[in-house]
C-alpha cells in the first residue's frame, strides 16, 4: 500500500516508517504538520492516511474533516492518537476508521491497520 | 446610624408611656369614684342613725352622739360637716326646734348632694371605661405596630440575607452584591458582603490554578508520552530483529527496558486518570447495567491474567434481576482493579470469589474475596492512597503503579458509594465497594426499587 503518514515528531515518524516500510512492506510517505499533510493528501494518490490528532498548524482531526470535504473519493483515513477519552474516540470513528492508541507497538503496528481496514471492507 | 436598638427603645418608650398613663388615669377616676360613694354612704348612716333618736332629745345617750360625731368628723365637702355638726350640737344641747330645722335643712341638703354625687359617678365611671378601652386599644395597636416592626425591621432583612447565603453557597457566581441598610443587621449584611467577595477572589484564584494543573497534566501528557512512544517502539523494533538478530543476553536487557518503559507510560496513564478524576474532568456517563453482565464482562477481561497465575475467578451469587446505575466503563475499571490484585496476590490454585449483597441500609456491597495472606492492619488505609503498596516480608513488591486503588477509590467516590477492605493476616483479604442506586429490573415486569 501506498500510505501518507502524518507525524510531527521525527523520532516517532521513523519508527513507524521502519514499521511500515521493513515490516509491512508499504511505501511511506511523511509529512511533518497538519498543512502539509492535507496539501499531499489532495495532491498525492494512497492507499490509506495515517494521522497523529496532535500536530503543529493543524490538528488531525481537522486535517481530516477538510480532506472529506475538499476530495472527491477520499480515502480511509487511521488516526494516532494518545487521547482516550469516549468522546475523542467517537470522534475519530465519525471522521476517519478508527484510531491506534499512542504510544503504539511497531511490531504489531501492520495488524492494527490491517484489523481496521478490515473492518471497512465488512 | 439608624439603630434598630435605639429605634425599638423609643418605640417601647411611647408606647409603655401611654399605657401606663391611661392605666394611672382609670385608676385615680376609680379612687374618686370610690370616695363619692363612700360620702353618699356615709351621708345615709347618719340620716339612719338620726332616725333612731328618741323623740325627747334629753334621752340622747353619750355613745349614740359620739358614734354620730365620729361619723360626721369624715364628711365632706367642709360646708355639709359644718351643717351636720351644727345640727348635732343642737340635739346635744338639747334645743328640739333648732334640731329640727337643721335636720329638715339636713335631709334637703342630702338630696342634692346624692344628685351631684350619682351624676358625678356616673360621670366618672364613664371615663373610666373610656380610659381602659383606650388603653386597651392602644396595647393591641402598639402590639400590632411592633410585630410588624420587627417584621419589616429584622426578621424580613434576615431572612432575605440568609437566601443570599444559601443561594450564594449554591451559586456562587451569581451573587448580587447590593448596598445594605445603615443599621446593625447592615452590618451583617456588609460583613457577608465582604465574605462574600473574599470566597469570590478565592474560588477565582482556585479556578486559575485548577486551570493552570490541568493545562500542566494535558501538556504533560503529550511531553512524556512523545519520547516514550519512540523509546519503546526503537526497544520494540530491535527486539523484533529489525537489526538483525540478538544475543541471549542483549535480548533479556531490551526485554527489560522495554517492559520498564510500559509501566513508565502506565503510570502517566493512571497519574493523569487520577487527576482528571480529582480535579472532576471526567464527568459520570451513568447509565442502568445488570451486575451479573458486568461481572461476566470483567471476568472474561481478566480471564488470560487469571489463567496465568492459575488462579479460578468464582461468581458466587448470581442475580439476574439486579440493576446498579453506574458508568459502565469506570466501575468495570474498579472492578478489574480489585479482582487483577487479588488474582496477583492468591497463591496457585486458589479461588477469587466475587458476590453482591444487600446492606441494611439499603445499598450494593460488591465484594471481591482473595485467600492471599491478608493485609497487616496497619497497612489497610495506607494501600488505598496515592503511590502506598503494602511490601514488608509478608507482601513482597509486587510490580504496579501504586495507583490503582487510589483510581478506585477515587471512582467509587464520584459513583457516591464506598470502598473498604476487611483483611486478617493469614486469612485472606475482602474488598468491598458499595453503590446506592439500584433497582430490580424484570423485562417483563419493572419493578424500581430504589
Amino acid at each position: 500500500m501506498r500510505i501518507l503518514l502524518a507525524e510531527d515528531d521525527l523520532n516517532i515518524s521513523k519508527i513507524a516508517r521502519l514499521a511500515l516500510e521493513k515490516i509491512g512492506g508499504h511505501q511511506v510517505e511523511w509529512a511533518p504538520d497538519g498543512e502539509v499533510a492535507l496539501e499531499k493528501a489532495l495532491t498525492g494518490d494512497y492507499d490509506l492516511i495515517l494521522l497523529d490528532e496532535m500536530m503543529p498548524h493543524m490538528n488531525g482531526l481537522k486535517v481530516c474533516e477538510l480532506y472529506k470535504e475538499q476530495c472527491p473519493h477520499p480515502k480511509p483515513v487511521i488516526f494516532l492518537s494518545a487521547k482516550s477519552q469516549e468522546s475523542d474516540i467517537n470522534a475519530f470513528k465519525k471522521f476517519g476508521l478508527g484510531h491506534i492508541p499512542k504510544p503504539f507497538d511497531p511490531m504489531t503496528l501492520n495488524q492494527s491497520i490491517q484489523h481496521l481496514m478490515e473492518s471497512l471492507a465488512a | 446610624m439608624r439603630s434598630i436598638r435605639v429605634r425599638l427603645f423609643l418605640i417601647l418608650s411611647v408606647f409603655f408611656t401611654a399605657v401606663v398613663g391611661l392605666n394611672l388615669l382609670s385608676y385615680m377616676s376609680f379612687l374618686s369614684l370610690r370616695s363619692e360613694r363612700a360620702q353618699m354612704s356615709l351621708g345615709n348612716q347618719i340620716a339612719v342613725e338620726i332616725k333612731s333618736f328618741p323623740s325627747n332629745l334629753a334621752a340622747l345617750s353619750e355613745a349614740q352622739a359620739k358614734s354620730l360625731e365620729d361619723k360626721i368628723a369624715g364628711l365632706t365637702p367642709p360646708s355639709r360637716k359644718k351643717a351636720a355638726a351644727e345640727m348635732l350640737k343642737q340635739a346635744v344641747t338639747n334645743h328640739p326646734a333648732a334640731f329640727r330645722r337643721h335636720l329638715t335643712a339636713f335631709h334637703s341638703n342630702e338630696i342634692e348632694f346624692q344628685r351631684f354625687t350619682l351624676n358625678q359617678m356616673d360621670y366618672l365611671e364613664r371615663k373610666i371605661l373610656f380610659l381602659s378601652g383606650l388603653s386597651g386599644v392602644l396595647f393591641l395597636l402598639g402590639f400590632v405596630f411592633l410585630q410588624s416592626f420587627l417584621k419589616h425591621v429584622v426578621v424580613l432583612p434576615i431572612q432575605s440575607l440568609s437566601h443570599r447565603m444559601t443561594d450564594f453557597l449554591h451559586n456562587r457566581f451569581t451573587y448580587k452584591f447590593d448596598a445594605p441598610k445603615n443599621n446593625e443587621i447592615g452590618d451583617l449584611h456588609s460583613t457577608f458582603n465582604s465574605l462574600a467577595q473574599r470566597v469570590i477572589t478565592h474560588t477565582d484564584e482556585m479556578m486559575s490554578l485548577d486551570q493552570a494543573k490541568s493545562d500542566f497534566l494535558s501538556i504533560a501528557s503529550h511531553e512524556l508520552r512523545t519520547p516514550l512512544t519512540s523509546i519503546k517502539g526503537s526497544l520494540s523494533l530491535l527486539r523484533g530483529g529489525m537489526a538483525g538478530d540478538l544475543n541471549e543476553v542483549t535480548a533479556e536487557l531490551l526485554g527489560i527496558a522495554e517492559a520498564e518503559s510500559d509501566r513508565l507510560i502506565r503510570l502517566i496513564n493512571d497519574l493523569l486518570d487520577l487527576a482528571k478524576i480529582e480535579a472532576g474532568k471526567l464527568p459520570l456517563q451513568t447509565e442502568w447495567m445488570a451486575v451479573d453482565e458486568l461481572v461476566d464482562t470483567t471476568f472474561k477481561g481478566l480471564s488470560g491474567l487469571a489463567g496465568a497465575a492459575q488462579v479460578e475467578l468464582v461468581y458466587d451469587n448470581p442475580s439476574p434481576h439486579l440493576q446498579v446505575l453506574i458508568d459502565r466503563d469506570r466501575i468495570q475499571q474498579v472492578l478489574t482493579n480489585l479482582l487483577s490484585n487479588a488474582i496477583k496476590f492468591s497463591p496457585q490454585g486458589e479461588t477469587v470469589i466475587a458476590r453482591t449483597v444487600m446492606t441494611e441500609d439499603d445499598r450494593i456491597v460488591f465484594e471481591v474475596r482473595d485467600h492471599g495472606k491478608g493485609i497487616d492492619p496497619q497497612d489497610q488505609q495506607l494501600i488505598f492512597q496515592k503511590f502506598r503498596q503494602a511490601t514488608g516480608p509478608n507482601n513482597p513488591l509486587v510490580k504496579g503503579t501504586g495507583l490503582g486503588l487510589a483510581i478506585a477509590r477515587a471512582l467509587v467516590e464520584e459513583h457516591g458509594g464506598e470502598i473498604g477492605l476487611k483483611s486478617k493476616p493469614g486469612e485472606g483479604s475482602t474488598f468491598y465497594f458499595t453503590l446506592s442506586k439500584w433497582r430490580f429490573f424484570n423485562a417483563n415486569k419493572p419493578a424500581e426499587a430504589s
